[in-house]
């Protein structure tokens, strides 16, 4: 039906080709100042949902990554106070072979039990160690100090519940220290313990007789060592903790960069790509305004005179 | 039986005044060139009633008949009413798909996804915090932060939901402007029933109403694309116009029956309207799936922060944190450095309530490209079928300038032949038999 052409319809057509032509400008000039292909929903419906998705996981992602790292320090901070334990630990040791040489008077084996108190008295401070605030070795009873100061205040404060950082969607490390297996809750317990062998060594050294001197050198040394192992045991726990924390660390981060990858595969634009099809876009405009003006003046009237 | 001296200026005259009126059409025309809705016109030229000769052959005697010039029968409208027909079904689809789109693009924009202002970025937010509370149990500043970023979330679905609530009332609003008693529709059939009045006088005066017709097909275009138009057209000249699914014909002869009741089915701009302003529309529908985001969201987090619930209400608009910060739940146990409960609840991310939602903005984009894509499909036919009418019925003025100088040089040929007779009429009056005067 259109084998006649009226002027209002040129006009009409050609008005609405430079409207298409700039409207596929403006898209394209969207695209490139905002980086993002996904303007709204109805750019991409799904591209959208997944976008909803991908960011959500790389939220998450981070905070399994902060969970672990807090986790680390956690740790590290634990391992120092244990580390610590098992320096003083050993001194003891060397304490209780020096005191055993039989070749002590009554002072000098009062200045080892002083020692040997003093390092329990710091032993139960190392215990008392704080990360951002929180005892580490309380169990869950993370405000309150594992062990008080002073000699009769032995006992252990804390649980032996589990402190667990998530490290990933439903994988969790224990990152609580049970370091009261190794300090037991002193004298007063009879547990055999740490403290409670730091307790008696000193006790022994200050009563002085040879059948003290032979308890320490004999029950004790053996007890002290017996803890000694186990300490190791818990310092090897705590590694082994920071270890898992690790690699779920590098997990996490390993996440990270292919979900950061998938996030910018659905939603980044392809800069290039919308550059050229921009440049083309604009020839097409450019085209169309140039046609617009030379069609619409022409007309018969140009010719009648 | 001879011919009358003084026909031949009458045949000549006959042609002046027809030439005359073809160049008065083309200059209407003209100059209704952008007049909308206009239609071209044609003189319609007929020769006039021949004389009739009864013996004009010297020879044997036959009669014959001698043509008496030119007349114009009619001012014919070159419009086809199959084209307008298809123009009105297809201007109905594109005001209801123009209307769809507007409107679910308004309600996508109040989702404001993708985006950091969306619930989505909200809800992921409100699980961070959750999973740094597990990290410092303990922390009064990690339950501030975790009961503000749950109201975070309740407030983004109070505002998406009332913004959503807003484009219904919108297009509520709108449905009862246009179809009030001072709205489009009211007015542009009580002007078809008087063009109708007017149309069915003049054609009993024997008068051809076309520019009357071309108003009354432009209000009909309008009003196409308010909802479905069935024309009729009587035997008097006038339009019987059916209107949406109203029961009783909009305008019949030069009465008006409104305002009448519509359903979504009515079509075009009022359809989509009523459609997007009732629960069971599309926008209904998304205000359906955000109260049951919020339902999840609220049932999953108050069945593992189980002291007392963290949420109360069960949809978008009633949701709220119904906790202080000294009463968020971070473990069953009780003890400060248990975390299984903010544990639990940071792992509900990518969850119910998440799932849900990203499927309802899924939903939301795919049925705002539909429309969007429906109206350019629409916008197309439209502008094809309207294409087809302007080809029919639209004005070029190179023709028109062409039709101005035939019918120029028709009327100067006419006035030529009229000066030949002159001539004539001159050497019989004034140089006939006057030897010797």
């Amino acid at each position: 039906m259109s084998d006649r052409i009226t002027t209002n319809m040129v006009i009409g057509s050609t008005l609405a080709d430079i409207n298409s032509a700039q409207l596929a400008m403006d898209r394209s000039q969207e695209e490139l100042s905002s980086g993002k292909t996904i303007q709204e929903p109805s750019d991409n419906p799904f591209g959208a949902s997944q976008v909803i998705g991908l960011q959500s996981s790389l939220d998450g992602l981070s905070t399994y990554e902060k969970s672990a790292q807090s986790g680390v320090s956690w740790l590290n901070t634990a391992s120092g106070a244990l580390a610590n334990i098992n320096e003083l630990s050993q001194r003891v040791r060397e304490l209780v072979v020096q005191a055993a040489n039989g070749i002590n008077n009554k002072a000098d084996l009062e200045d080892i039990a002083d020692e040997v108190q003093q390092i329990t008295e710091t032993v139960k401070q190392d215990a008392n160690t704080q990360y951002a605030g929180q005892y580490v070795f309380s169990g869950t009873l993370t405000n309150t100090a594992p062990y008080g100061q002073g000699e009769g205040n032995d006992a252990f404060q804390g649980n032996e519940g589990a402190i667990e950082r998530a490290v990933g969607p439903g994988a969790t490390v224990n990152i609580s220290v049970g370091l009261s297996s190794v300090l037991g809750s002193g004298q007063g317990s009879g547990d055999g313990k740490l403290l409670d062998t730091l307790r008696s060594i000193t006790q022994s050294l200050r009563e002085g007789t040879p059948a003290a001197i032979e308890a320490v050198s004999g029950a004790d040394l053996k007890s002290l060592d017996t803890n000694l192992e186990a300490l190791a045991n818990v310092q090897a726990d705590a590694g082994a903790a920071t270890d898992q924390l690790n690699t779920g660390l590098t997990r996490v981060q390993d996440l990270q960069t292919t979900t950061t990858e998938q996030l910018s595969n659905v939603q980044d634009a392809n800069i290039a790509q919308v550059a050229l099809e921009f440049s083309n876009q604009q020839s097409a405009y450019d085209a169309a305004l140039r046609a617009g003006a030379s069609i619409v003046q022409e007309s018969l009237l140009e010719f009648l005179h | 039986m001879s011919i009358p001296t003084l026909q031949g200026l009458q045949t000549a005259l006959s042609g002046l005044l027809a030439d005359q009126q073809a160049i008065d059409v083309a200059g209407h025309n003209i100059t209704n060139a952008n007049t909308e809705g206009y239609s071209r016109q044609v003189a319609v030229l007929q020769t006039n009633e021949p004389m009739r000769i009864a013996a004009l052959s010297p020879t044997n005697g036959e009669g014959g008949q001698l043509g008496t010039g030119v007349s114009v029968a009619t001012y014919m409208r070159i419009r086809n009413t199959y084209l307008d027909a298809q123009y009105r079904t297809q201007n109905t689809g594109l005001g209801a798909a123009t209307t769809q789109a507007n409107e679910l693009q308004q309600a996508q924009s109040a989702f404001d996804e993708p985006s950091s202002a969306g619930l989505s970025s909200q809800l992921s937010a409100f699980w961070s915090s959750w999973g740094e509370l597990a990290d410092a149990p303990s922390s009064e500043a990690a339950k501030v932060s975790v009961v503000s970023a749950g109201k975070q979330v309740a407030d983004t679905l109070h505002e998406v939901n009332a913004q959503l609530e807003m484009v219904q009332a919108q297009a509520a609003q709108q449905y009862t402007a246009i179809t009030g008693p001072s709205g489009e529709v009211q007015a542009d059939a009580k002007q078809i029933a008087q063009l109708n009045h007017q149309i069915k006088l003049s054609l009993q005066a024997k008068q051809q109403p076309n520019d009357l017709e071309d108003r009354r097909d432009l209000l009909l275009d309008k009003l196409s694309e308010l909802g479905n138009i069935t024309v009729t057209k009587e035997a008097d000249g006038t339009d019987t116009v059916a209107f949406g699914n109203a029961a009783q014909p909009l305008v019949e002869g030069s009465e008006v029956n409104w305002p009448q009741a519509l359903t979504s089915a009515a079509g075009g701009k009022l359809g989509a309207l009523l459609e997007l302003a009732s629960p069971e529309g599309a926008i209904g529908k998304y205000r359906t799936s955000l109260d049951e985001v919020a339902k999840t969201l609220a049932g999953s987090v108050n069945a593992l922060h189980t002291a007392t619930p963290f949420f109360t209400g069960t949809t978008a608009a009633t949701i709220a944190v119904a906790v202080k910060a000294s009463e968020v739940q971070t473990s069953k146990g009780g003890t400060e450095g248990d975390n299984e409960v903010a544990l639990a609840i940071a792992g509900l991310r990518g969850g119910g309530a998440e799932q849900q939602y990203a499927a309802l903005i899924a939903q939301v984009g795919s049925d705002v490209q539909s429309a969007k894509s429906d109206e350019t499909n629409a916008q197309a036919v439209v502008s094809a079928v309207n294409g087809q009418r302007q080809s029919v019925s639209g004005v070029s003025l190179d023709e028109e300038m062409t039709n101005l100088i035939t019918f120029q040089r028709g009327y100067q040929s006419s006035a030529r032949a009229l000066t030949s007779m002159d001539e004539m009429l001159d050497t019989l009056i004034n140089h006939t038999g006057v030897v010797g005067l």
